[in-house]
């Protein structure tokens, strides 16, 4: 009896045996042959300049944003972790009307750039703060914040009015913004994961460690989406055609807000870029200052992962007009 | 995804950023050299993390802390819908896209942008209004910037730059009209918005595309100062190949 049972033990391990190098060796001859197919193609692909553009602005943009975005999981992961839900209903206003400028103006608190206010805004969410609050913050912080200010007046010397404008209607968009979303919002548009009470995810240490890996690998990928799209635009499409818009006024400001949406130039950086766009107006340069940092392609697929794509296309393309309009009011105002 | 293949990833994104910042100076191909400290933090704290995550997947097999996880990991499928999305035990598989950058890193790290980005876009040199500009530094020859050398070439009243034999640092480019200029990516942040600067360089043959050089020579006045004709020439007595600066953008 033994002996048959170690007898058909052994056969079945042959068995599994041929099966898994049956198997594994079709897998590893069809490997090899595509990749000697594919990869001297592939590398030829590589090595045409093009391509070669396309990977390193691809991985610039990733390296860039990498100290960022840990910055803004970490700051998120922290706010999950160790600040309690009643801090935040203390601080703000209850009446959401009221909450969203105060969220609006402590978005000066967050020195970073848009790939950190994403993360920061759903651990807001999540502690219970009113969502219109919570996007007013989104909005507001990477637009507002002293670094980007700074940027801003270093790359237009001479012209402070520049600095107050952007400062003017960034959180006037994002003000609108929030209040838009107490007027018009609905819940069903973000994800159904509302505050339910206690015990629901650790905190402490461990959950810090779980929120900040969690929401790094979950936004650093959307983050990875953005950036290639970003570089395919950057390398499809070349800046020359820009001086081609240059002479009406309004199309110029136009150009100038789709441009920021694809180019998506950080927003530590935004102001050197506008300020090298000579030849647009003021105004549409504002226009491209204050769009840039609260829509863009890198931002809305951030934006669609957190939130939902549902979410991420109303509200961007609603953040669009608003910003565009408060940038020509605010240039035709202050410039 | 759980906590194993998540500790992988992060490994690998830490050991990308430390590969390009700590270990050499690559990052330089791709950002600004102010965030150098930021990138070799990030690193570190992304291979901690990984290495945290690693090693409590190994710990916990058999461990009842670990349970703990895998039971969360359940409830957010079973019953408590309104908590998705905010489950830590797995992240969505978005999250491999982060592979990406992170192997051309470590394995392949792209080359700096040249000719082929400087040949697209229409050097621009930042309007700044006709002046004088302050005398050159001493030294035969000067070096100099091609930022410097085109501003003063197009906006310097005084002609600063006559008489001098300069010295200048780039990439060769060329145009359809058979002229070649020695080029250098102006970088504000990051690679994604790079920015041409180039000088048209003349008496001197051209070397192939992307080849680093340094001319020497004297400037070629093309037109009176702030008009179109004033476009930044350098007559050429002395290229010379040289390596790929360590920066290969241009100093602000």
């Amino acid at each position: 009896m033994e002996e048959r049972g170690s007898l058909a033990d052994g056969a079945r391990l042959a068995a599994r045996g041929v099966v898994y190098l049956v198997v594994g060796g079709v897998a590893l001859v069809a490997i090899v042959t595509v990749g000697s197919v594919l990869g001297p193609m592939f590398a030829l692909d590589l090595a045409t300049p093009a391509m070669a553009a396309w990977w390193t602005v691809f991985t610039s943009i990733a390296v860039q944003a990498m100290p960022f975005l840990l910055l803004g999981t970490a700051v998120s992961a922290g706010i999950g972790a160790f600040v309690p839900e009643r801090v935040f209903s203390r601080v703000l206003p209850k009446k959401p009307a009221f909450a969203v400028p105060v969220a609006g103006a402590a978005g000066v608190v967050l020195p970073g750039c848009e790939c950190a206010s994403v993360p920061v805004a759903d651990s807001l969410m999540r502690r219970g703060v009113a969502p219109a609050a919570a996007l007013a913050f989104l909005l507001s912080a990477p637009a507002i914040n002293p670094v980007v200010l700074v940027a801003t007046s270093i790359a237009f010397p001479g012209n402070p009015a520049m600095v107050g404008a952007r400062l003017v209607a960034s959180l006037g968009t994002a003000v609108v913004m929030g209040w838009l979303w107490v007027r018009f919002g609905k819940e069903e548009w973000l994800p159904q994961r509302r505050t339910t009470g206690k015990g629901t995810s650790p905190t402490g240490w461990r959950g810090f460690r779980d929120g900040l890996q969690h929401d790094f690998l979950h936004a650093g990928g959307f983050l990875v989406l953005g950036a290639a799209a970003a570089a395919t635009f950057n390398i499809l499409v070349p800046r020359s055609v820009l001086d081609l818009f240059t002479d009406s006024p309004w199309l110029s400001v136009l150009l100038l807000a789709v441009l920021a949406v694809v180019l998506c130039v950080c927003s530590e950086a935004d102001a050197f870029v506008a300020a090298s766009l000579t030849g647009f107006s003021p105004t549409a340069r504002l226009a491209f200052m204050v769009v840039g940092p609260m829509v863009d392609l890198k931002l809305f697929a951030l934006q669609a992962g957190t939130f939902g794509r549902a979410f991420a296309i109303r509200f961007s393309s609603v953040t669009w007009v608003v910003a565009v309009a408060s940038s020509v009011g605010v240039g035709w105002w202050l410039l | 995804m759980r906590f194993r293949t998540q500790g992988v990833l992060l490994l690998l994104c830490g050991a990308a950023l430390l590969r390009v910042s700590l270990f050499s100076e690559l990052y330089l191909r791709y950002v600004k050299e102010g965030l150098r400290p930021y990138l070799i933090i990030s690193g570190v704290l992304l291979v901690v993390l990984g290495v945290l995550g690693l090693v409590r997947r190994e710990n916990g097999d058999g461990g009842r802390r670990d349970h703990g996880d895998d039971d969360h990991g359940h409830e957010g499928e079973d019953g408590h819908e309104d908590h998705h999305g905010h489950d830590h035990s797995r992240s969505p598989r978005i999250a491999w896209l982060l592979a990406a950058p992170a192997l051309a890193l470590i394995l392949y790290p792209p080359p700096a942008l040249g000719s082929y980005s400087a040949e697209r876009e229409e050097a621009k040199v930042a309007a700044q209004g006709v002046g004088t500009f302050p005398k050159l530094p001493a030294g035969d020859p000067v070096e100099l910037t091609l930022n410097s050398f085109a501003s003063r070439a197009q906006w310097d009243s005084g002609a600063s730059m006559k008489g001098r034999t300069l010295r200048l640092t780039g990439f060769v480019t060329k145009d359809d009209d058979g002229r070649w200029y020695v080029a250098r990516l102006f970088v504000n942040c990051c690679a994604a918005d790079a920015a041409p600067l180039k000088v048209q360089v003349r008496g001197a043959k051209a070397p192939a595309r992307d080849t680093w050089v340094t001319v020497t020579g004297t400037w070629h006045r093309t037109g009176t100062p702030g008009s179109d004709e004033a476009r930044p020439v350098l007559n050429a007595t002395s290229v010379r190949r040289v390596d790929q600066p360590s920066n290969p953008y241009e100093k602000r």
